[in-house]
């Protein structure tokens, strides 16, 4: 168990890097703090109740949340929620604190810093069983690669959406490594 | 240290030196021997001719000579068998053979009880390894701690482990006699104030790291809500699950749904029940929810009978991680159709032990590798609602064998200021392998024993404990040296519990711990409480057969009756079946051998397991119902279940529990011959020569063991291609009159079981890789691939070499019945050796014939064996 936690860790923390070095600090500080985050893990709507029931056991409020850009505010107050901990450091307390609850299925990230104009959407047909977990796998195939600032991923519907920086990452890009992990292409 | 035993030893070496000068004499044989030999015997075994390399013209032959002696023995035997003359030579009559043989057993007697009482007759025998652990396990009431497989491997002499001259000692021994200790005291020595917790845990087959998730990704298993397809968890089709890691932090395996497997255990893979790794021994309850069902591609329907599911006990090693097999089995549990079935086991865990779980009775299914995978596969199907592990269940805190080292004394911290000098016990910490969720309780600090009069103590407990462990009354003498060991380890700085356990660990590594004692003459009450107890429970006398040898009451035959029936009665006496059964029929071997799977597709280890629970569930009904000595050959019932009935073809059986099943009319069954587990001891896994067979069923069935090959004889290599049967080798081997002497003995009843295959099963034709026709599947399970074809016609005929002949295995089965005085002295002598410890004289004969005889005029039964071979001044004597 300790080895899977540490794996979590590990794989949120290589997501979290890039963009934590490009805007290390929260956007919005106050009394109860608020904060504007990238949030890991929303690859389908349905995952929204999941993420606000994970929230509501952290004691964590949602004042917004766009799920096609995958970011929101949060309020939470910081003596209870992040006992000890220094602004520039609520981000990535409040990711350790929701990676841990939810067995690394949600985290959190600092916003992205492309320039939404930049950002292109792109659309894989995928086949695939019609099972959340399998859509979590394959949106972590997709998420984590360079490049990539939002997913999503339902095997239902039968496709995988990103939101690329087409200056860092290509469509091939994305369909060379899906196949290689197991995912099957809709021809 | 003194022991007493040692002295005796010392006697023992001077008598075995001093011996063979007194006999080492010839004896001249009587003329009527002389006389019968001239007559008969000399025209082919002169010193000219010596025909079989024998000679008995000598008149004068040293029986003192154990190989001429032997030579004699045979000589004996052979014309009490009527065996010699052979058939072809003129017969003796009547009154000439009585006076031969009574003149040559005269002098074979005299002679055998002029070397037997010193020679054969050991004072000292070392326990066995599973005596050695079955003592441990009753004297400190920790019935499931593992001690053998750490200790040497023991001989074998005489067809059982317990010959003293098999049991040598070595200081790799007393290595890991010194260990196997430290080990039971760690056990045994409680370290806390209060038992650990109980901890509860209700486990899925798809738990973390159990390898079962893996499977169910791709298609070998599926998850099952209210008796159908888990919605959230698609069987895999066309498209497998992605990815075990996101499944298991999604908590897709943690919903409380079913696990359905179309597979059972194999090379690569192996389920278990990683997330309960045991921390402390101890008793554990275990539950477990289980039903089958049919699956035909996404639908689950009512299924094809019971199945059954195996639970066993892994031990991690290692890292705890990866490709762990089964280091015992717990049993086979029924798995009925649709509805679920509950079991409970009370089972011993020790450290670092898991569950495992076996889909057993369930043809290997590979849908991971095909198309469609379980959306395409139709077949059974063996669901686990649950497994369940509570414990560690205590009764009474300090446990039991605790108290047997240091009875009421309290449990209290170790405070070091109070003890400025004192060192504190040693504790091991706790290591917990694997990924087990189950979590240790918290520290509670030091705790030790607390003795306020540590020289006293010490006195009053060794006083206490040395007469259980070492099975009789102790010297004072003896007991001081060991209370003096104390002192010596007090005065050296220990705390009383080290110092107490100094004195242990010496007396669990002691002679007088670690040997028998039998000493000259009629055994006393105390070793004749050991010979019985090892006998029927393979362990130490418990407090009732104690205080009877205390009392001298065990001479009285009644009362010895009445213990011998009730230690039968009790469970302990399973140890008996087991480990007698074990050498006697070799069931230890079960497993030497893998049939081949192109041969054999319907092997599984359930057959297996179930064809040594068949064997010695038929012994224990023997035993149970007393029954007569034609029962060891042939019978109108057999002990079997689900498995076993479809490997006989017999019909109407679906118990994975074995269970009496009458016979149907003319099925080849009945008795030990024909059971799985005799002939798969006695093949090699791919053919079955009737060789072994033969020797097997001479030397444990009829007390007539057959003469060892010749050197530089090479085997005869069954063929499996199909062109030739073993009965056209053999003829070819027997057209040589050297090696037709004993084959003619050796091969008929192997003959009579060609008609069992290498696993039992009953054959018409061998099974051929080659040549041969397409086979009917009978009673092989649908969901298993034929790769074998019918090859030649098996003939299972053949003459006894008293000219009697048989068509197959129900005829050979009569004539074995017909002689149930032989089949009873086989059976007395099995028991002797085994109880006794020593390979039995001819001397020792006329006990032998008074065994039977007695047997015999009390109704024959089996269970009266086992209380006239008790009751006989054979058992009752050194």
């Amino acid at each position: 168990m300790k080895k899977n936690m540490v794996q979590c860790t590990f794989f949120l923390v290589a997501l979290a890097v890039p963009l934590a070095h490009a805007n290390p600090v929260p956007i919005v500080v106050n009394e109860p703090a608020k904060l504007k985050v990238r949030i890991l893990g929303l690859f389908a709507m349905e995952r929204i109740g999941d993420f606000r029931l994970l929230l509501d056991k952290l004691k964590i409020k949602i004042l917004e949340l766009d799920f096609h850009q995958a970011e929101g505010i949060l309020e939470f107050d910081p003596a209870k929620v992040l006992s000890g901990a220094k602004l520039q450091e609520y981000t990535s307390r409040l990711d350790e604190l929701v990676r841990n609850s939810s067995q690394g299925t949600f985290g959190l990230k600092p916003p992205g810093t492309t320039p939404k104009n930049k950002l292109k959407r792109i659309e894989i047909p995928v086949l695939g069983l019609d099972c959340k977990a399998c859509c979590l796998a394959a949106y972590e195939i997709v998420a984590r690669l360079d490049g990539v600032e939002q997913a999503t991923a339902s095997f239902k519907e039968g496709r995988i959406t990103a939101l690329i920086d087409p200056g860092r990452i290509q469509l091939s890009q994305l369909e060379t490594t899906l196949k290689e992990r197991g995912v099957t292409l809709k021809k | 240290m003194t022991f007493p035993i040692l002295s005796q030893g010392r006697w023992l070496t001077w008598v075995l030196l001093f011996v063979p000068c007194v006999v080492g004499e010839g004896r001249v044989l009587g003329g009527d021997i002389q006389s019968f030999l001239g007559k008969h015997c000399l025209a082919c075994h002169d010193s000219e001719t010596r025909k079989g390399q024998l000679d008995l013209s000598q008149g004068k032959p040293d029986f003192a000579n154990p190989e001429v002696f032997s030579r004699w023995v045979k000589v004996f035997d052979k014309i009490d068998r009527h065996e010699m003359p052979p058939p072809k030579r003129p017969r003796p009559n009547r009154d000439e053979m009585g006076e031969v043989l009574s003149d040559l057993k005269k002098q074979l007697l005299e002679a055998d009880r002029r070397i037997a009482p010193v020679g054969r007759k050991p004072i000292l025998r070392r326990l066995t390894r599973s005596e050695y652990e079955n003592t441990i396990r009753d004297l400190f009431d920790i019935p499931g701690i593992a001690l053998q497989g750490d200790l040497p491997a023991d001989g074998m002499a005489y067809g059982f482990d317990k010959n003293a001259d098999s049991l040598d000692i070595s200081h790799v021994n007393m290595a890991k006699y010194i260990q196997a200790a430290d080990q039971v005291l760690d056990m045994v020595i409680a370290t806390r104030p209060s038992p650990p917790t109980v901890q509860k845990r209700r486990i899925s087959l798809a738990n973390r790291g159990g390898f079962v998730a893996h499977v169910l990704l791709n298609g070998d298993g599926v998850l099952l809500r209210d008796k159908k397809p888990d919605p959230d968890f698609p069987p895999a089709g066309e498209q497998n699950h992605l990815d075990e890691g996101a499944h298991e932090r999604m908590g897709t395996f943690q919903t409380g749904s079913s696990v359905g497997l179309f597979r059972h255990e194999d090379e690569s893979f192996s389920p278990y029940l990683i997330e309960q790794v045991t921390i402390y021994p101890g008793n554990y309850r275990l539950s477990t929810s289980l039903w089958s069902f049919q699956w035909d591609k996404g639908k689950v329907l009512p299924s094809r009978g019971t199945e059954s599911a195996r639970l066993s006990v892994v031990q991690l090693t290692g890292d705890g991680r990866g490709g762990q097999h089964p280091s015992r089995v717990l049993g086979y549990y029924d798995a009925p159709s649709i509805h679920s079935q509950l079991h409970h086991e009370q089972v011993w865990l020790n450290a670092n032990e898991i569950i495992g779980f076996n889909a057993a009775s369930l043809a290997p299914a590979v849908n991971y590798s095909r198309k469609g995978r379980a959306m395409a596969f139709t077949g059974p199907g063996i669901a686990c609602d649950w497994v369940e592990v509570e414990g560690p269940i205590h009764d009474q805190w300090p446990p039991k064998g605790h108290q047997t080292l240091f009875g009421d004394l309290p449990l209290k911290e170790f405070i070091s200021n109070g003890q400025r000098k004192v060192r504190p016990p040693v504790r091991l910490k706790t290591r917990q392998l694997g990924a087990g969720m189950n979590r240790p309780d918290p520290d509670v600090g030091l705790f030790t024993i607390q003795s306020d009069n540590p020289v006293e103590d010490s006195d009053r407990l060794l006083g206490e404990f040395l007469p259980k462990a070492f099975r009789r009354p102790v010297a004072p003498g003896i007991r001081k040296g060991y209370v003096e060991k104390v002192k010596e380890r007090l005065a050296a700085g220990d705390c009383f519990e080290t110092a107490m356990r100094w004195a242990y660990r010496a007396a669990l590594c002691s002679p007088d711990f670690l040997f028998h004692f039998n000493p000259d003459g009629r055994l006393d009450n105390y070793s004749l409480a050991c010979r019985i107890s090892y006998l029927l429970w393979n362990s130490v006398p418990d407090q009732i057969l104690g205080d009877l040898a205390l009392n001298g009451k065990l001479g009285d035959p009644k009362i010895l009756h009445n213990q011998v029936e009730r230690m039968l009665k009790d469970v302990k006496s399973q140890r008996f079946v087991e480990d007698f059964l074990g050498q006697w029929l070799k069931l230890r071997q079960i497993a030497a051998t893998d049939p081949d799977k192109k041969l054999y597709p319907e092997f599984s280890s359930f057959l297996q397991d179930s064809m040594v629970a068949e064997t010695r569930g038929y012994f224990r009904e023997l035993l149970e119902r007393n029954l007569g000595a034609e029962f060891l050959v042939r019978s109108d019932f057999v002990m079997i279940n689900n498995v076993l009935a479809k490997h006989y073809g017999i019909p109407g059986v679906t118990s994975s529990k074995i269970h009496r099943v009458n016979l149907p009319m003319d099925c080849p069954r009945g008795g030990f011959l024909t059971q799985a587990a005799i002939l798969k001891v006695t093949s090699n896994g791919t053919t079955t020569s009737p060789v072994p067979r033969g020797a097997m069923v001479l030397e444990r069935f009829l007390g007539q063991p057959p003469e060892p090959p010749p050197p530089n004889i090479t085997a005869i290599e069954p063929d499996v291609q199909g062109s030739q049967t073993i009965r056209q080798q053999l003829k070819k081997h027997r057209s040589d009159p050297a090696c037709a002497t004993c084959h003619d003995k050796i091969d008929p009843p192997g003959f009579a079981l060609e008609s069992f295959d290498v696993i039992g099963g009953f054959r018409n034709r061998y099974r051929s890789i080659g040549a041969g026709d397409p086979p009917i599947r009978g009673w092989i399970d649908p969901f298993l691939s034929i790769n074998f074809k019918l090859g030649p016609g098996v003939d299972p005929s053949g003459i006894l070499p008293d000219g009697r002949s048989f068509d197959g295995i129900k005829k050979y089965q009569e004539l074995l019945a017909a002689d149930p005085k032989m089949l009873l002295r086989n059976m007395a002598e099995q028991f002797v050796v085994y109880g006794v410890g020593r390979p039995l004289s001819f001397a020792d004969r006329p006990q032998i014939n008074s065994i039977v005889s007695k047997t015999m005029n009390k109704g024959g039964g089996i269970r009266t064996v086992v209380h006239e071979v008790i009751q006989s001044d054979l058992f009752q004597n050194k």
